[in-house]
């Protein structure tokens, strides 16, 4: 009697498992290329932002917007979208986290935004103004979505560049990792216990662009 | 002391029921909503094929567009978009938001048969395909609307559905509760009377007869039990039916009362045309909520003059997701039907384990109802670029 209770004590876990185990699952692919802003006197002041949509979350974006000939549209025609985007986006941060020797860094409102429809798909420009600008030995920019709902990555032939830097500056820029058995573990539990746009969760699928100014 | 062995595999059961509880939702466990990852890494070897069907459902989305693109032009990559839209459905139907752990829990709670549940599972994807494309066919095709538009009904419609979700769950959980509470209290009188009848068999027949009606008052939450004539008087009519009718076997009264209670379905009724309207609102609830991967594909396809293409896609996808969701729901049927196997083999207190799993369900089902409307505020999805 024992083991059969057992028994279905397992069953029923293993229900339960099977049940909720689930994966999220982005929608909107992102492909980004940024460019870390410098001032004259060396400090960091911006990150400007050029992110390319998938052709079929641009579509989606795309739709009801009118414009004067098929398959085609202006900067101007997009102009509202591009002004709807920049809104929402933040509301979560613009996915963009800076940091200056480990120190967090706040970004104003972005400005200089537009949108560019190529090849059946949306550009996001726009540039995010540091609210202080800083120096630092050691700065970090990070894109990513914690809820990874986005799934932001670097352009493989133009990820990151630096304008404006000091010379004796560097920058890298690195790919999101693959993703260890524990945070996978996490990922498969998102149906349930969902991210909020205070988890730093997603940091695991974080693009890192990284200047060092010895 | 024979008491706290016969106990004991329900305590298990409730702790096995707890432990599931806590693996499926780490914010229970951890006492703060959405908290830290959780940090049990010994399921890793399953997680690793979760991250390959997540590759996986990701790749096939992925290769959608070009599928779609292609077939304007060319009948044969039509063919491979309805394949790949199928498997599509089948894998991604594993992630959230395809009502797999609502229908589930709602067959558990229920006494669902396993041919139920698989109707049950193509009926909730095959709405929510048609939701998808009837959404897309009245605000982008009809009336040419945005998507910030089309993201605002998609939003006013999954807060519906999850309220609806959050009430089927009350309800389940207001009609079980009871039947737990029956189960559990019928215990303590069916001993006592035990014990009476077999130290004086001639009068047998009295203690039955009171037992029952004490246990009609425990029943309808009268408790005020002494008093007969109060009980007849007042809404208790079902259980003072079922005294007539086993005059002789108060047992099986208990077993009767417990099925039947709080006007809940009996399992005759339910497989009539009453389950059916019943199981109809589960479904909707679930189905109510069309998947943004969906709404996505239907518009891309409409921008690419295929709407059509689009929309059989969109059913062939539902087609997939119903596979996987009838699948879990067979399981979770399979795994109830074994529980009441072994319940069946001790009256009183299998009784009170199967209420007990059924309470659970209905638990669930409400939790998962006020988890997707806290996730859903938690992370706003297509409204991220789209306003």
């Amino acid at each position: 009697m024992m083991n059969r209770t057992r028994s279905c004590c397992c069953a029923l876990l293993l229900l339960f498992l099977s049940i909720a185990r689930a994966d999220a699952h982005p929608h909107v692919w992102v492909t980004l290329h940024s460019e870390i802003l410098y001032s004259a006197d060396g400090a960091m002041t911006s990150v400007r932002h050029a992110w390319t949509f998938d052709d079929m979350f641009s579509a989606y974006a795309l739709q009801g917007i009118s414009h004067a000939k098929k398959g085609q549209y202006t900067r101007e025609e997009l102009a509202s979208l591009a002004e709807v985007n920049v809104t929402s986006l933040k509301e979560y941060d613009y996915f963009t986290y800076a940091r200056a020797d480990g120190k967090k860094l706040k970004f104003s409102d972005a400005t200089d935004y537009w949108l560019e429809y190529k090849n059946a798909a949306l550009t996001l420009h726009f540039t995010l103004p540091l609210k202080a600008p800083a120096a630092a030995k050691a700065m970090q920019v990070e894109i990513y979505d914690p809820t990874i709902f986005v799934d932001f990555e670097f352009a493989k032939d133009k990820p990151a560049a630096l304008s404006g830097a000091p010379p004796q500056c560097l920058l890298t820029a690195d790919l999101p990792h693959q993703p260890t058995p524990a945070e996978q573990l996490r990922l498969s539990q998102l149906d349930n216990a969902p991210l909020d746009a205070s988890s730093t969760y997603g940091e695991i699928f974080a693009n890192k662009i990284l200047v060092k100014c010895p | 002391m024979n008491n706290m062995n016969n106990l004991r595999p329900v305590v298990l059961m409730v702790a096995g029921a707890i432990l599931a509880i806590s693996v499926i939702d780490p914010a229970w466990a951890q006492g703060a909503p959405f908290g830290a990852p959780h940090h049990a890494t010994e399921i890793s070897p399953q997680s690793g094929l979760m991250a390959w069907i997540f590759a996986k459902q990701a790749a096939f989305y992925r290769s959608l567009s070009g599928f779609i693109r292609a077939s304007k032009d060319d009948g044969a990559a039509m063919w491979s978009l309805f394949g790949i839209s199928f498997l599509y459905g089948v894998f991604h139907a594993i992630g959230p938001g395809h009502g797999k752990a609502v229908i589930s829990s709602y067959l558990v709670a229920n006494e669902e048969t396993w041919r139920r549940g698989v109707v049950l599972s193509f009926a909730s994807a095959a709405i929510q395909s048609v939701v998808a494309i009837i959404v897309v066919a009245i605000a982008a095709v009809l009336l040419g609307a945005t998507a910030k538009a089309i993201g605002l009904t998609v939003h006013v419609i999954e807060i519906v559905s999850y309220g609806l979700v959050i009430l089927i769950g009350l309800r389940l959980l207001f009609v079980k509760g009871r039947g737990l509470l029956i189960a559990f209290r019928e215990l303590t009188p069916r001993q006592a009377s035990g014990k009476a009848a077999a130290s004086s068999p001639q009068t047998g027949s009295i203690f039955d007869r009171d037992d029952r009606f004490a246990a009609t008052a425990i029943h309808c939450g009268c408790h005020d039990h002494g008093h007969v004539h109060h009980v007849h008087g007042l809404h208790c009519h079902d259980h003072r039916d079922h005294d007539h009718h086993g005059h002789d076997h108060h047992d099986h009264d208990h077993h009767a009362s417990a099925w039947g209670h709080a006007h809940g379905p009996e399992p005759a009724e339910l497989a009539g045309a009453g389950g059916w309207r019943r199981g109809l609102s589960a479904v909707i609830a679930v189905g109510l909520r069309p998947c943004s991967g969906a709404i996505i594909v239907l518009i891309f396809a409409l921008a690419q003059d295929l709407f059509w293409t689009g929309t059989v896609a969109t059913l062939i996808m539902g087609l997939g997701t119903a596979i996987t969701v009838a699948a879990i729901a067979t399981v979770a049927v399979g795994a109830r039907n074994i529980a009441s196997r072994i319940a069946k083999a001790r009256s009183g207190l299998g009784m009170l384990m199967m209420r007990a799993i059924e309470v659970g369900a209905a638990v669930l089902i409400v939790a998962f109802g006020a988890l997707l409307l806290a996730g859903y505020m938690a992370s706003e999805q297509l409204w991220m670029f789209t306003g």
